[in-house]
């Protein structure tokens, strides 16, 4: 009978694994730390100095909050034109603009969903592709490429009816309705996605036409997705300054876009604590629409 | 004149994939009669569920017709027909209670919601969930919902209930449990059941009447105990319980329906001959049930003339004890086996035979069909 040959353990390996895998738990663990204090860091310090006694952005001197106060009663650093009336006309204006560009863009964007969703039509996968575009391509392009097809729209009316359209409201809510479909189209349809198809032939199958089947099943199924889409659009148009900076006329300056303007003469802590309202206004926003992304399609 | 509930003329339904058409369903023809429980039987892919989704009207024919209660279906969308759905992963609307679940499709009727609400009561209770009617879909286990979906297709009253593949998610105890509730329920309620399903065995203890699918034709149509024993084809032969297959040659077809057929030993027996049978002479192929085959040491001069009764030399090659039965794997000629099923009762196991050993084996003429090669 042949005996069996000895098991043989390699120490040294065993030992340098060891070493290896506890690095490797070091490095996941300070990895998050670092990219987190990068993300968070600048926004920390803005937020530490909108509550800065001192006008200074280098020292902390003590705890106030004095510059909030400022804000609402008119009250701003001498060298600056600072108006609360002017500053919260400009609030009114985002407001305006992020409401109906929300508006317009959720119908527009749901309806594009159920339509790729739904539909089989030729170029289905391209025009697909293409609904990605104004998520990734620079928000330059976007707003220089909107402010030179309005003039030329604009100057094309003109020579056709003697009239002259001005760029304003319209022109900004043009704007922002182009990039907020895309975002609200791409939630709406990631909800989509998710609910089984099944229960609308389920719902046809009891005698729903397609018209019941809709407003009776499907849109209170895709509802959440369609809440967190406009939520989502309406915190993008809230923050969007580039695209508004050029397509903006006259008497339409947004918050963003006000708070540039402040920004010309110098960075006041009153701009530190806008900004900090600002902030808190979206992440409660976006907040919110997460919570809807998040929750289940099958249990609603 | 028998009144038919479904009547399928020549349905053909091709999908376009990718450029290239399939053939899903290939001129499938059938009538079902009124109160019938009929099963469509296949493995997947074979045309079945795609035939029941034509009948519900998700999807339309290429060609054909299908008749409800003697009404064409041509242009009538799903909405309108008379017949519901139990889906095969229930399709229970997740928004919805229960109670509220079953309530839709009378609601879509016009149905008041008092009224609707006793009904779906009600319609709880036939299926014997009566307290559950608060509770959202997600809180019930798949009984609770494979019934709760059942309900809500019934309480509609339909000329027809189409059932895809019902208890295919459940487990092996309940589903063995639900098949004699649901047709206890079919009895009950005399509606028209389509049941759709690729496990031959549930098909035979449920059904009144199998329809066999394979790769979009329906290859026999009849009750379980025809299919079973009168296989047409050797498709359907070898897709319900298990069978023999033995070569064979066909040397002459009688009046009484049998024929006298060579095997590969060179014996020459009476066979019952299919319905479908289509050769005349020449190369066929002999079916018979594992469990019709007798084993014995040696046949009485009694059995020896009987002539009803085919008798063959076999060697055993193995035998296996499988609790209720024995299986005997046995070589009536070289390169050609058969299984014999023999039922362990007093006296008769596996001991009785020494693998190796040559024995008897019989089975009468009706127990064989021949079958196109």
């Amino acid at each position: 009978m042949a005996t069996n040959p000895p098991i043989l353990i390699n120490e040294h390996a065993m030992r340098r694994n060891r070493l290896v895998r506890r690095l490797g738990g070091i490095g996941l663990w300070l990895n998050p730390v670092f990219s987190y204090f990068f993300l968070w860091a600048p926004i920390l310090v803005l937020v530490l100095f909108s509550f800065n006694q001192s006008k200074s952005v280098s020292s902390f001197t003590g705890f106030t909050t004095r510059w909030y106060s400022n804000i609402l009663n008119n009250v701003m650093g001498a060298e600056s034109a600072f108006s609360t009336e002017l500053m919260l006309n400009a609030f009114r204006n985002s407001l305006f603009v992020g409401t109906v560009a929300t508006a317009i863009a959720t119908v527009l964007g749901t309806l594009i969903a159920l339509g790729m969703a739904r539909g089989t039509f030729p170029g289905k996968r391209w025009l697909d592709g293409l609904l990605f575009l104004p998520v990734v391509i620079p928000e330059i392009t976007q707003a220089i490429s909107l402010a030179i097809f309005f003039k030329v729209v604009f100057d094309w009316f003109d020579l056709m009816s003697g009239q002259r359209i001005f760029p304003g409201f319209h022109t900004i809510i043009a704007a922002h309705v182009t990039f907020n479909i895309s975002y609200v189209a791409i939630v709406v349809r990631a909800r989509l996605a998710d609910m089984n198809p099944q229960l609308e032939e389920a719902a046809n199958d009891l005698g729903a036409n397609p018209w019941r089947t809709f407003w009776r099943i499907t849109f209170p199924l895709i509802l959440p997705g369609v809440i967190s889409g406009a939520l989502l659009a309406f915190t993008l148009s809230l923050d969007d300054f580039v695209i508004t900076f050029f397509t903006s006329g006259v008497g339409t300056t947004t918050l963003p876009v006000f708070v540039y303007g402040l920004l010309k003469l110098t960075v006041t802590p009153e701009v530190n604590a806008i900004s900090t309202i600002m902030m808190l206004l979206s992440t409660l926003l976006i907040g919110i629409s997460l919570a809807l992304q998040g929750r289940n399609a099958s249990r609603t | 004149m028998k009144s038919y509930d479904v009547e399928l003329q020549d349905i053909v339904k091709d999908f376009d994939s990718g450029g290239a058409q399939i053939r899903a369903v290939d001129y499938v023809s059938v009538q079902i009669a009124d109160g019938e429980f009929f099963a469509l039987l296949g493995p997947s892919g074979c045309g079945k569920t795609t035939t029941l989704r034509l009948i519900a009207g998700f999807e339309q024919p290429t060609e054909g017709h299908i008749l409800i209660r003697g009404r064409a279906m041509e242009g009538i969308p799903a909405y309108h027909r008379p017949v519901n759905t139990v889906f095969q992963d229930y399709a229970l609307f997740p928004h919805l209670t229960v109670e509220q679940n079953i309530m839709f499709g009378l609601q879509m009727e016009g149905v008041n919601k008092r009224e609707a609400l006793k009904r779906a009561q009600d319609a709880l209770e036939m299926v014997r969930l009566p307290d559950i009617g608060k509770r959202k879909p997600h809180q019930l286990s798949g009984g609770q919902q494979q019934r709760v979906a059942l309900a809500r297709a019934l309480v509609k009253q339909p000329a027809v209930l189409l059932l895809d593949e019902p208890l295919g998610a459940l487990d092996l105890k309940l589903r063995k449990s639900m098949q004699y509730e649901l047709k206890a329920l079919q009895r009950d309620v005399g509606i028209t059941f389509i049941y759709v399903t690729h496990d031959q065995e549930e098909a035979i203890t449920m059904a009144d009447r199998i329809a066999v699918m394979n790769e979009g034709k329906m290859l026999q149509v009849g009750t379980p105990k025809e299919i079973y024993e009168r296989p047409g084809t050797h498709f359907v032969a070898d897709f319900i319980g298990e069978t023999n297959f033995i070569p064979a040659t066909l040397l002459k077809r009688e009046n009484d329906g049998r024929g006298r057929v060579r095997l590969p030993d060179g014996s020459e027996i009476c066979a019952a001959l299919s319905d479908d049978l289509t050769t005349t002479s020449g190369a066929v192929t002999l079916a018979i049930r594992p469990e019709r085959i007798g084993l014995a040491s040696d046949v009485s001069a009694e059995s020896a003339t009987d002539r009803d009764l085919d008798i063959l030399d076999a060697k055993l090659v193995d035998s296996q004890y499988i609790g209720t039965d024995t299986r005997y794997t046995l070589q009536i000629a070289e390169g050609t086996e058969l299984v014999a099923r023999v039922q362990n009762v007093d006296g008769r196991n596996s001991a009785a035979f020494d693998i190796g050993q040559t024995v008897k084996i019989f089975w009468h003429h009706s127990s064989t069909t021949v079958l196109d090669h």
